[in-house]
């Protein structure tokens, strides 16, 4: 079967600075997929490389087999992109923001405008459509930022560190989300600092460090063969750990 | 005929990128709109019947018939350039142009959007302020054609300037520093308010340089019927330099060019 996101020997240098030193990576189709890793390991700039957001220096990186550079009219409608900062439209009201991201992936107005509803019910978000970002709560914000990654039903769903600053409640509520979004066959790529995250969440996992992928295996393994270095990337919140 | 139904995805895409680019600056009409015309009634009433009552003819013309034509330019300059430049700077600055580079949209789709987008903002201005003008002084038209192609010539100049210089800028100042040292001048010096025989003979030279005399003169020929240069020539200098910029930009945009590190 096609690989949902293959890369090959992928570097990138920023200002001469190596950021991504040579990466090969594999993600098969459906799988729930962790990369982790320090801040400035590369995580971002790895999914940005895949998404299109930053030009890659060397190697080549293909989404359900399609090259990200030269056949992006393919692989760009395959991909929603949670980004961690949030860059939601300051004029808009969330509720036309996100029929009109619907639309530019193609949808039209009324199939857009029905997607958005039911997400933003699913989400809770249904009270504050007409509020405009700058009038959204942080943990508001950061559900806003993942409808709209899923507006156009991506095959690839690409989270980074999406429950970032979010309470311990919405935390639990994304995750039993997005494993039900997994289940339903979408590929999952997520970037967190939060090992209990990757634990509960990911069946698959790589560690990427001063821009190297360190490990790259099943969950199981790479918890059983970092013993205790995972620590080292990553943030602990015992509450959330008590419930994952 | 075209049913609604075959158009493709690509094009309901670029559909809906206009349709959000004219929906940001008609929900703040009262600031993208409106002010144009308060200013040019203003600049009508104080040069057309007071100051100007006190100028000679300039070519058969009262002062104000004249310089009417600039004034409605520099509305349209003003508008095109500013929503431009400032949607494509805020866009980068809070990566809300992320949104767009994350579709399967074509740099040319994106580009043609952004530019129509601004120019419709640029054309809605100058064919108000015109009409305001034009009731104001009750002008007869010579050539709604005319008007119309050098309207459009001139927004889409300015409109490519604004997106490069968007992309350029590092700061909110360097919007404005565009506009203040370069595009003001050039409007005040590009025979806005007299006409280029008037200037001493190096001067008159100089004008030859300047993009928005060709722009003032083929829209005065439009509104006047009087032109101080030869209108197919304006024409071909304006399609020129307006192709060169329009390229330029999706260039820019293809290779990422501070859209992507």
């Amino acid at each position: 079967m096609t690989p949902a996101i293959e890369i090959l020997g992928l570097i990138k240098n920023f200002n001469k600075t190596p950021i991504l030193k040579g990466i090969d990576l594999i993600i098969p189709q459906g799988t729930f997929f962790g990369l982790l890793g320090p801040n400035g390991a590369g995580k971002s700039t790895t999914i940005h490389i895949i998404a299109g957001l930053t030009l890659k220096s060397q190697g080549t990186v293909k989404v359900f087999g399609y090259d990200v550079d030269t056949d992006y009219k393919h692989t760009r409608p395959l991909i929603g992109l949670a980004q961690q900062e949030f860059n939601l439209d300051r004029y808009l009201t969330l509720f036309d923001l996100l029929v009109y991201q619907g639309g530019l992936f193609g949808l039209r107005f009324s199939e857009s405008k029905k997607r958005v509803e039911e997400l933003l019910v699913r989400f809770g978000l249904w009270e504050h459509r007409l509020k405009k970002h700058q009038r959204l709560s942080g943990g508001l914000k950061r559900r806003a930022m993942i409808v709209k990654a899923l507006i156009h039903q991506p095959k690839i769903l690409i989270l980074d560190e999406p429950t970032a600053g979010v309470d311990v409640e919405l935390r639990l509520a994304l995750w039993e989300y997005l494993k039900t979004l997994n289940k339903e066959g979408k590929t999952i790529v997520l970037t967190t600092h939060y090992l209990e995250e990757a634990k509960a969440l990911c069946n698959e996992i790589a560690i990427l460090h001063e821009g190297k992928i360190l490990i790259h295996d099943t969950k199981e393994k790479v918890l059983e063969n970092s013993r205790g270095d995972l620590h080292n990337y990553f943030i602990s919140t015992p509450e959330v750990e008590a419930h994952a | 005929m075209l049913k609604f139904e075959s158009i493709s995805p690509s094009w309901i895409s670029f559909g809906m990128l206009l349709r959000r680019e004219i929906a940001r600056f008609m929900i703040i009409n009262r600031q993208t709109i409106f002010p144009q015309i308060i200013t040019t009634t203003l600049y009508i009433l104080i040069f057309g019947f007071s100051l100007g009552s006190q100028i000679k003819k300039i070519q058969g013309f009262s002062y104000i018939e004249f310089i009417l034509p600039g004034l409605v330019l520099m509305s349209v300059i003003t508008s095109s350039y500013n929503n431009a430049s400032t949607f494509l700077f805020s866009a980068r600055y809070d990566y809300s142009i992320q949104d767009v580079l994350l579709t399967p949209l074509s740099y040319l789709q994106m580009v043609v959007a952004f530019t129509l987008g601004s120019m419709i903002r640029g054309l809605i201005v100058g064919v108000l302020v015109l009409s305001t003008g034009v009731l104001l002084l009750k002008l007869k038209i010579f050539s709604i054609g005319i008007i119309l192609l050098f309207l459009f010539l001139t927004s889409q100049i300015f409109v490519s300037f604004g997106l490069l210089v968007g992309l350029w800028a590092d700061q909110w100042d360097d919007l404005w520093t565009f506009i203040s040292y370069i595009v003001t001048p050039l409007i005040f010096l590009g025979g806005t308010f007299y006409s280029i025989h008037m200037l001493p003979y190096p001067w008159k030279w100089v004008s030859l340089f300047n993009p928005i005399f060709y722009m003032v003169n083929g829209f005065r020929y439009g509104i006047i019927g009087f032109h101080e240069f030869p209108i197919g020539l304006s024409l071909l200098i304006l399609l020129t330099l307006g192709s060169a910029l329009f390229c330029f930009t999706i260039y820019l945009f293809k290779i990422g060019y501070k859209l992507k590190t």
